[in-house]
């Protein structure tokens, strides 16, 4: 890391800043944090979606909260730099779930926001949490809501609609992402699987292609795809494995959406995929994923 | 650190409070106005009218059927996702339909502006302008073949004979069909496929001419289908077979949970609240048709627009009274009478805490649809959304009388430009010339502001 060398001497507060500064976006995590705000700010202002200040700055703040929460209780001890950073993946998750879950009620929200970012610290094995929090946080609120009671939680399915632009966009900074942190694989071969299975059906059914493509492009698949499935710390370490994780929840999203019709499919498919993360990482080993190299920090 | 602790200890707790506050109340909309008139399905040719009610997977979905040409020629092919026995299929009341639709429609509402040198708001009048609505049919052609082609059922029910059939291939459906006088376009072949595929039925129904002479009346009725599936979807893309051009589709879901939405394409609100000038009182109709237009052309023309969400027990304001619990029967609803007895289906067990109390939510979708644009046939989702929205547009009449005092002439001066920005409004929301708009409201006969020097507030 080099220092920066000023021609004045600095109170080591004021130091210390400088020191965080100069990691901004050599942390993958700045830039998916930038991208995912440029997608809640284009779904919001082109998309039409009703924009909830007051519920996106509720999900801020739990996940926040709870993430400080956590990590001062649960071990490992970390110093304070390192809890202050570890606020970026709450905040990745806050903004998962401002993107992807609709609510009208605040108690819903503040429920997904808690019970994704705790899942982080009780589903986990050596260390390592098995569930995308956000997916976590998203999947038991909507199976309250289907078995338990009205939670007044959903996720839209069509909100970006099939335009080819959102698309490209999302492809595009999704691939940034993507090549910082060296998961493009993941994605590329769930996609491939699930477009596959998907043309297969619509071969043996006698659709035209247009009905393919519509499919395909639905702006909520792409963003799943590129950001979802993705999450490099919850995912299987070895690329095999990964590979192999992928095929699994392309297979399992097809049978949910196919043969039982449920729109949601894919959430549920990852959900159900994630604890065999443990059993990928005992088959093929290694090393886990950092954001940033190990002499900076430990990362929750 | 122990002061780190101390200060999170207080957040934690702060937060929790306003969570705890703020936790499971959904929002809660408030409007008080008049209802004046409404725009409802009679303002577009041909639109199908379909009322699903749908708890889980069980469905009760009613088609209107406005065909207009000889009986004799009339058929109807319909792809329905299990078999359909006799009792699974009544005829219902075009009635229910059409109140479904006065219910629901987007409309216009009226307030009075009060005399400015009082000084109080008082609301006036309503007046009640009605539609009759007219609904044309999803009409699927179909033909008959001998091939492969198994009558799984054959009854009547009031004046249609309705056949229920399972096919092995679409050519020997398309044949059967040809060869049994239902008059099938052509490439109708390619389209019947992929519902063979997933392993639909069609039902399939002609009017007996004699058992509609019985009933008095030339006017044929709509078809009601009780099933349970998965398949919480309207094929349309069969419906689209011999139409050029787009075509429109009402569908009114009810459901004990909350707001509806298409699943597989963007659904988005029609727009609503704007103020607009008092003159389109006389034109509403044409007022909402090009404006429903105009949105449908910006989005793309693959967008489905949500007209009406709200929970049946009320309304505010009241286009229509709300439906009794016998009409929300005949419209298909099925939870109302017995919450308890409701035997749990495969996805859902029995619930925890009442879910509903016996709620009915309507959601009213307007689509309009075209080859290019909706290749894919509508899969719809409910939602336990239950904001209430409704197409609502705002005239404000400006006050008639003598306005001597202060106050009276600063409410003249500000009458020029708010009705310059409702023509504007009104030339966004519809793409009417703003010239032409001007005209109509005689904006040129009112009194230009005059700018009054600043110091004249203070020296006279």
């Amino acid at each position: 890391m080099q220092s920066l060398k000023l021609p004045f001497a600095m109170p080591r507060s004021l130091s210390r800043i400088f020191a965080v500064s100069t990691h901004l976006f050599k942390d993958a995590r700045d830039y998916q944090i930038l991208f995912l705000s440029v997608f809640l700010i284009l779904g919001v202002s082109t998309r039409d979606w009703s924009l909830k200040p007051m519920a996106i700055a509720l999900t801020f703040m739990t996940c926040w909260l709870t993430q400080i929460a956590m990590v001062s209780l649960f071990p490992p001890v970390a110093s304070k730099q390192e809890r202050w950073l570890s606020l970026k993946s709450a905040t990745i998750t806050a903004l998962g779930l401002s993107l992807l879950l609709r609510s009208d009620s605040y108690g819903a929200i503040a429920c997904a926001s808690f019970l994704a970012i705790t899942s982080k610290f009780i589903f986990r094995t050596n260390g390592k949490h098995w569930f995308n929090p956000a997916n976590f946080g998203i999947v038991v609120v909507l199976l309250l809501d289907s078995f338990v009671w009205d939670n007044h939680a959903w996720v839209s399915n069509g909100q970006w609609g099939e335009d080819s632009l959102y698309a490209l966009i999302f492809l595009g900074l999704g691939g940034i992402v993507l090549k910082k942190v060296g998961r493009w694989d993941t994605s590329v071969m769930f996609f491939v699987t699930y477009a596959l299975l998907e043309g297969l059906r619509n071969l043996w059914l006698g659709w035209t292609w247009d009905v393919l493509v519509h499919r395909l492009t639905s702006g909520s698949l792409l963003l799943f795809a590129l950001f979802m499935i993705t999450d490099p710390r919850s995912i299987p370490n070895a690329k095999i494995a990964r590979l192999i994780w992928a095929i699994a929840i392309a297979v399992l999203a097809f049978i949910f959406r196919n043969v039982f019709f449920n729109n949601d499919a894919m959430f549920y498919a990852l959900f159900l995929i994630s604890p065999l993360t443990v059993l990928g990482d005992r088959l093929w080993n290694a090393p886990r994923f950092q954001w940033l190299p190990r002499r900076l920090s430990i990362q929750i | 650190m122990k002061r780190f602790l101390n200060w999170m200890q207080v957040l934690i707790s702060t937060t929790l409070a306003c969570v705890v506050v703020f936790a499971y109340s959904p929002a809660v909309f408030a409007f008080c106005g008049f209802y004046v008139s409404q725009a409802d399905a009679s303002l577009f040719n041909k639109a199908s009218q379909v009322v699903i009610a749908r708890d889980g997977k069980r469905t009760v979905l009613t088609m209107a059927n406005d065909y207009q040409g000889d009986v004799k020629d009339f058929a109807l092919v319909v792809p329905v996702p299990v078999l359909l026995k006799e009792k699974q299929v009544r005829i219902g009341e075009q009635k229910i339909i059409d109140r479904l639709d006065s219910f629901s429609a987007p409309r216009l509402v009226e307030y009075y502006d009060s005399d400015p040198c009082a000084r109080y708001e008082a609301y006036d009048r309503m007046s009640v302008i009605r539609g009759t609505s007219a609904a044309a049919p999803m009409e699927a052609k179909a033909s008959r073949d001998n091939y492969q082609v198994t009558i799984e059922a054959k009854f009547s029910v009031g004046e249609y004979d309705i056949l229920i059939l399972s096919a092995k291939e679409s050519d020997g459906l398309e044949a059967w069909l040809v060869d049994n006088d239902y008059k099938i376009p052509k490439g109708a072949k390619e389209l019947l496929q992929p519902y063979i595929r997933q392993n639909m039925k069609f039902f399939v129904a002609k009017v007996n001419i004699a058992e509609l002479n019985k009933t008095g009346s030339q006017v044929l009725r709509p078809l009601m289908m009780a099933y349970e599936s998965n398949k919480f979807m309207l094929p349309i893309r069969l419906g689209m077979l011999n139409a050029n051009g787009d075509q429109d589709l009402l569908v009114y879901i009810l459901s004990p949970k909350g707001q509806a939405e298409v699943a597989n394409y963007r659904t988005i609100k029609v727009p609503s609240g704007d103020d607009i000038p008092v003159y389109v009182k006389n034109e509403f109709g044409e007022f909402y048709k090009s404006m429903f237009k105009n949105s449908y052309n910006k989005e793309g023309r693959k967008v489905a627009f949500l007209e009406y969400a709200w929970d049946m027990s009320s309304c505010d304001p009241c286009s229509a009274d709300p439906l009794s619990q016998e009409e929300l029967r005949k419209a298909g609803v099925f939870w109302l009478d017995s919450p308890s007895s409701n035997q749990p289906s495969s996805r859902r067990i029995r619930p925890i805490f009442p879910p509903n109390g016996g709620r009915v939510f309507i959601t009213r979708l307007h689509i309009r649809y075209n080859r290019d644009k909706f290749p894919e046939d509508l899969a719809f989702k409910e939602t336990s959304n239950q904001e209430s929205f409704q197409g609502r547009y705002v005239l404000r009449h400006p006050f008639k009388g003598e306005t001597n005092c202060d106050a009276g002439r600063e409410y003249q001066k500000s009458l020029r430009p708010r009705f310059e920005k409702e023509a504007q409004t009104l030339a966004n929301l519809t793409g009417w010339n703003i010239a032409d708009i001007r005209r109509k409201m005689n904006l040129s006969g009112l009194p230009k502001p005059v700018e009054v020097p600043f110091w004249e507030n203070i020296w006279k």
